[in-house]
C-alpha cells in the first residue's frame, strides 16, 4: 500500500570525495554459490496458500502465467543486502493426499503455517502442522513464521490477530498477518520474514543445503 | 450455466415474437439442441439432482413445447428415466449396504475363524503379504486405479471446484476425492504391513519394505504413477523413513532401485521429472524411459519390452500434480476480464490441463486385468491404522532419539538446539517482542561469527541485528524512522520497551533519501536530497516513480536506476527486489537516481577500482539477452531462452547456481 510521501527535502552537500564516473565501473564477480533455501507453505485447504505464492511469484512474470515450467516458483532475491534463491513448495491443492505432506516437509528449510482468518478450524489446525514438522525434523524448533491471510476479508473475521499472537508466542515461531488480494498486504513481508528466520536459526543453513543437493539420500547412507 | 440456459430459453419465445427471420431462428433452434445434446451425453451429472430433477425437467419441457419429436426430447426423456432408476437403486443400494454391515458384523467373527481352520482349501484363503507375486499384486493395484481414474470427470478437478474447504470439496469433487482415497488406502496399507508386527528384527522388517520396493517397480512398468507415488511417498513418510536399522538391512541394490524410483517425483524443479516421464510415456505403449543415473530400472523395462505378453499399458498419473496446478492457475488468473465478460484465457488454460487428463483416461483403457478374489481379500484385511499409531508403532520398534546418535551429524545439531532453549529464555540476549526467535547470549555471537566469515568480502557486514554485546542493538541507521501505523503501534512500543529488535518485525517503512545524478550537479559538487517513503510491498519501478515525481522528473521510470551510496562504492537495486528488504541498513540509506546505463542491469555492487580491479566489458552480442532480462525479470528463465535461440539444450539445472546477475559470465565463457 502506498504511504503518503512526505515533503521535507533537505539539501545535503556531499563532497565529492569521490568521482563516480570513474570509480563505479566496476562489478562483483560471482561468489561461488547462492544459497538456496527451500520454503514450504503449508496449511488446510481453501486458506489461500496458492494466492499468497502466487502473489509473490506473479509480479515477477510480466508473461503469461504457467503453472507448470519448471522455475515457476523459484526466484532469486535480495534480503539484507545478501542475494539468495528462494524456492517455494506450495502443494496447494494435494492436502488430502496423507503422508506426502511428510516427505514435502523432510525438504524444507523453512515453514509457512498459513491459515486464514475467517476460517477457525484452519487456525486450530495449525498446532497439527506445527508438530508434524518437529517430527518430521526431530527437532524441538525450527524455522517456521505462522501467517494469518484473508485479513482483507474483515467482516468474515472469526480469528484476530491476538488470537494468532497468542498462538505464535505457544509454539514459539514467527507471527504475521496478510493479504494476497490486490493490493497485496505483508506478502513479500512474509517471504522475505521466512528467510531471516532460517538465516537467523542454528545451525546455518549451509548444512540443510548439502542436505536439499543430495536430496532422497537416505540417513543411512 | 443453468441460469444461461433458461435464459436462453425464455428468449427464444421472445424471438419468435419479434419475427427474426426463420432461417435464424432454424440455425438458434440447432445450436441449442447440439449444445444440449452434448451436454447431456458428456456432463449427465450436472442433472443429477434428486428427487425433482429440476434442470432436467425444464429442459423436457423446453423440449416438448419448441422441439417436439427430435432426438433430443427423446433423448431427455429417456435420460430422465435413466436417472430416477439409477437414483432408486441407489436409494435401496443404501439401505442394503445397511443391511450387510450389519450382517458381516454378526458373521465376521465366523469367517475368520473358518478362513484359519479350513487352512487346506487354500484357494479361499487372503494372501499372504509377501507371498503375493509383485505382479499381481501391481496389477491389482492398477485395475483399482484405473477404474477410479475413468470414473474421473476431470472438471471436477478445476480450482474453482476443488479448492474450497474440505466438506465443499467432497460435495463438489465426489471422483476427485475417491482418487484420494483409494492412494490413501495405499499408503495406509504400506505403513501397516511394515510396521504392525512391532517384534520383528531389522531384516525381517526390510524385507517387508523390499516387498513393496519390489512392487513400485512393477507399477512402475505398468505406468502406474498413482499407486507409485503412494508407495514412494509411505516409505518417505516419517513412521518408515525414520527407521534406520531397517532401513540399514534393505540390500544395496533394492535400495538403489528405490533411491531411483523416487528421483521420478522429486520435486525439484516443480516435479520436472514426473512431468517430463508422463509427456513422453502418457500414450505410448510401454515403459521406456529412465533417468541417465539409474542402474537397475532400464533392465527391468528391457526385459519387459521381450516381453510380448506385456506391451500395452495405459497410464495412470498422479492426480495431486493436476490438482495443484489447476488451483494455482485458478489462483493466478482472474476469471473476468475487465469488462466483466468470462476471461477465455483462462479457460483455455484450464482446458490444457483437463484435455491432459482426458488424453491419459483414454489411454487407461488398455488396462485389462482380472479381479483377484484373494487379493481383494488380503486388501480388505489390512488393518488401517491412522497418523498417530503408525508413528507410536514406529517409536516402538525405533525409540525416538535413537536416531540421534552421538556419531550421526543431525544428533550434534539437536544437541545444540535444545541448549539454546533451555538457555535463552530470560538471557540477557535478542528477544523479539511477539517471541518469535530467541537466541542466547553465546549463540548469537557465533552466528555472528559464522556470518562474518560467510559473508563475501563483497558484502562486508550482512547482518544488522545480531550482535554478541550485552543488549541487543537495533541497527544504526539514522534516517531510518519506525513510524507505526496503527496496526502495529503496540509491537513497536514493546520494543522500545525492550530495546530489541526482531529482525523480522513488521514495520512498516523506511525513509530514504534519494538525490538525482546529472552533470550539473556534479559540477557543483552538491547534491540535492528528497527523503522518500518506501514501504515492505515496494519493489524498484515503484520506488523509481516516486523518486522521479520528487524530483519533478519526466521520462519513463524504466530508463533510471536506483543505487545505495555505500562507502566504498554502490549497491544498484534490481528491478526485481522488494527495496525495503534489500536495502544495506548498516549504512545511510542514501540513493542515486540516473538514467540507465548499458550493463546496469547486470551489475549489484560497483566498488572503487582501488579495491577490486576486475573490468568487465561488455560484449554486443549479449544485448538481447540484457532486454529479455528486463521483460521476464527472471535471469535463469531468459538464460533459457537464449540458449533455445542459440539452438542448444542446457538443463536449467546449470544455471542453478549462478547469481541471477552473474550469468553474462557464463555467456562469455560458453562463447570462447
Amino acid at each position: 500500500m502506498y504511504v503518503s510521501s512526505s515533503s521535507t527535502a533537505d539539501i545535503s552537500i556531499l563532497k565529492s570525495n569521490f568521482n563516480r564516473n570513474n570509480i563505479l565501473r566496476m562489478s562483483k564477480l560471482p561468489s561461488e554459490k547462492l544459497s538456496t533455501y527451500k520454503l514450504v507453505v503449508v496449511g488446510d485447504g481453501g486458506v489461500g496458500k496458492s494466492a499468497l505464492t502466487i502473489q509473490f511469484f506473479q509480479r515477477q512474470f510480466v508473461t503469461d502465467y504457467d503453472p507448470t515450467i519448471e522455475d515457476s516458483y523459484i526466484q532469486h532475491t535480495e534480503v539484507d543486502a545478501e542475494w539468495c534463491i528462494l524456492d517455494v513448495l506450495d502443494t496447494a491443492g494435494q492436502e488430502e493426499f496423507s503422508a506426502m505432506r511428510e516427505q514435502y516437509m523432510r525438504k524444507g528449510d523453512g515453514f509457512m503455517l498459513v491459515y486464514s482468518v475467517t476460517d477457525k478450524q484452519s487456525f486450530e489446525n495449525i498446532p497439527h502442522f506445527y508438530n508434524q514438522i518437529l517430527r518430521v525434523k526431530d527437532k524441538d524448533s525450527y524455522p517456521m513464521l505462522l501467517v494469518g491471510n484473508k485479513i482483507d476479508l474483515v467482516h468474515q473475521r472469526k480469528v484476530s490477530e491476538e488470537m494468532g499472537r497468542e498462538m505464535s508466542q505457544r509454539l514459539n515461531v514467527g507471527f504475521i498477518e496478510t493479504s494476497a488480494k490486490d493490493p497485496p498486504h505483508n506478502v513479500d513481508a512474509a517471504f522475505h520474514d521466512v528467510i531471516r528466520i532460517i538465516r537467523k536459526f542454528p545451525p546455518p543453513p549451509k548444512k540443510s543445503r548439502i542436505r536439499i543437493n543430495n536430496k532422497l539420500k537416505c540417513p543411512l547412507m | 450455466m443453468l441460469d444461461r440456459y433458461v435464459a436462453l430459453v425464455n428468449a427464444d419465445p421472445n424471438s419468435v415474437c419479434m419475427g427474426i427471420p426463420p432461417h435464424l431462428h432454424e440455425a438458434h433452434k440447432k445450436a441449442i439442441r447440439l449444445t444440449l445434446q452434448v451436454w447431456l451425453d458428456t456432463y449427465i451429472d450436472d442433472f443429477r439432482d434428486p428427487p425433482l430433477f429440476s434442470s432436467l425437467s425444464q429442459i423436457q419441457e423446453f423440449a416438448k413445447v419448441y422441439l417436439p419429436d427430435s432426438d433430443l426430447s427423446i433423448k431427455i426423456n429417456h435420460k430422465m428415466n435413466k436417472l430416477k432408476k439409477e437414483d432408486e437403486a441407489k436409494n435401496s443400494h443404501l439401505l442394503g449396504r445397511i443391511l450387510s454391515v450389519n450382517d458381516l458384523n454378526i458373521s465376521f467373527p465366523a469367517a475368520q475363524t473358518n478362513g484359519y481352520s479350513q487352512s487346506n482349501s487354500t484357494m479361499n484363503l487372503p494372501y499372504e503379504f509377501l507371498c503375493i507375486p509383485e505382479t499381481i499384486f501391481a496389477q491389482q493395484l492398477t485395475r483399482m486405479d484405473a477404474v477410479l481414474f475413468q470414473k474421473l470427470i476431470p472438471h471436477q478437478c478445476l480450482g474453482s471446484i476443488w479448492s474450497q474447504r474440505e466438506k465443499a470439496r467432497a460435495n463438489a469433487s465426489p471422483t476427485v476425492v475417491a482418487t484420494i482415497e483409494q492412494f490413501n488406502a495405499v499408503i495406509y496399507r504400506v505403513q501397516s504391513t511394515v510396521l504392525v508386527e512391532t517384534d520383528l528384527r531389522p531384516s525381517q522388517r526390510a524385507r517387508l519394505i523390499t516387498k513393496w520396493i519390489d512392487v513400485a517397480q512393477e507399477l512402475r512398468l505398468l505406468k502406474n504413477f498413482s499407486s507409485l507415488k503412494a508407495i514412494i511417498s509411505s516409505l518417505q513418510s516419517n513412521p518408515l523413513y525414520r527407521l534406520k536399522k531397517t532401513w540399514n538391512a534393505v540390500s544395496k541394490e533394492k535400495f538403489e532401485l528405490y533411491l531411483e524410483l523416487a528421483r521420478i517425483f522429486s520435486e525439484e524443479n516443480n516435479q520436472l521429472n514426473q512431468r517430463e516421464l508422463l509427456m513422453k510415456e502418457g500414450t505410448a505403449k510401454h515403459a521406456e524411459t529412465a533417468h541417465a543415473d539409474d542402474r537397475h530400472l532400464p533392465k527391468a523395462i528391457e526385459k519387459m519390452s521381450i516381453n510380448p505378453l506385456a506391451v500395452n499399458h495405459g497410464t495412470i498419473p498422479y492426480l495431486g500434480t493436476f490438482l495443484t496446478d489447476l488451483t494455482m492457475i485458478d489462483t493466478a488468473i482472474p476469471d473476468t476480464i475487465d469488462s466483466g465478460l468470462i476471461n477465455f484465457d483462462k479457460k483455455r488454460k484450464e482446458f490444457e490441463v483437463l484435455a491432459q487428463i482426458r488424453l491419459l483416461q483414454g489411454a487407461a483403457n488398455a488396462y485389462h486385468f482380472e479381479i483377484d478374489d484373494r487379493f481383494e481379500r488380503w486388501w480388505d484385511s489390512v488393518l488401517v491404522l491412522d497418523g498417530k499409531e503408525v508413528f507410536d508403532l514406529s517409536c516402538q520398534i525405533e525409540p525416538e532419539g535413537s536416531s540421534s546418535t552421538p556419531s550421526s551429524a543431525k544428533g550434534g545439531r539437536s544437541k545444540s538446539l535444545g541448549h539454546v532453549k533451555n538457555n535463552s529464555i530470560g538471557e540477557n540476549s535478542i528477544v523479539s517482542s511477539n517471541d518469535s526467535f530467541i537466541i542466547n547470549h553465546s549463540d548469537a555471537s557465533s552466528v555472528e561469527r559464522k556470518l562474518s566469515t560467510s559473508s563475501n568480502s563483497s558484502l562486508p557486514s550482512v547482518n544488522m541485528s545480531v550482535h554478541s554485546s550485552g543488549t541487543s542493538i537495533s541497527p544504526s541507521t539514522p534516517e531510518k524512522t519506525p513510524r507505526s501505523s496503527i496496526h502495529n503501534s503496540e509491537e513497536l512500543s514493546e520494543i522500545s520497551s525492550q530495546t530489541s529488535l526482531s529482525p523480522y518485525i513488521n514495520q512498516d517503512f523506511y525513509i530514504i533519501k534519494v538525490s538525482v545524478e546529472s552533470e550539473a550537479h556534479e559540477v557543483e559538487g552538491v547534491n540535492l536530497y528528497k527523503s522518500i517513503y518506501v514501504n515492505n510491498s515496494e519493489r524498484t519501478p515503484s520506488v523509481i516513480e516516486k523518486a522521479m515525481q520528487k524530483h519533478d522528473m519526466e521520462g519513463d521510470p524504466k530508463d533510471y536506476t536506483l543505487a545505495q551510496i555505500l562507502p566504498d562504492g554502490e549497491m544498484i537495486l534490481p528491478q526485481t527486489v522488494n527495496v525495503y528488504y534489500a536495502i544495506k541498513l548498516t549504512h545511510e540509506l542514501k540513493f542515486v537516481l540516473r538514467r540507465r546505463r548499458h550493463g546496469d542491469e547486470n551489475t549489484i555492487i560497483r566498488r572503487n577500482p582501488a579495491k577490486n580491479h576486475k573490468n568487465i566489458v561488455y560484449n554486443n552480442e549479449y544485448v538481447e539477452y540484457f532486454e529479455l532480462r528486463n521483460v521476464t525479470c527472471k535471469s535463469v528463465q531468459a538464460a533459457r531462452i537464449i540458449y533455445k535461440n542459440m539452438g542448444i539444450k542446457i538443463m536449467y539445472k546449470t544455471f542453478n547456481h549462478y547469481k541471477a546477475n552473474d550469468l553474462h559470465y557464463f555467456f562469455s565463457s560458453y562463447k570462447k
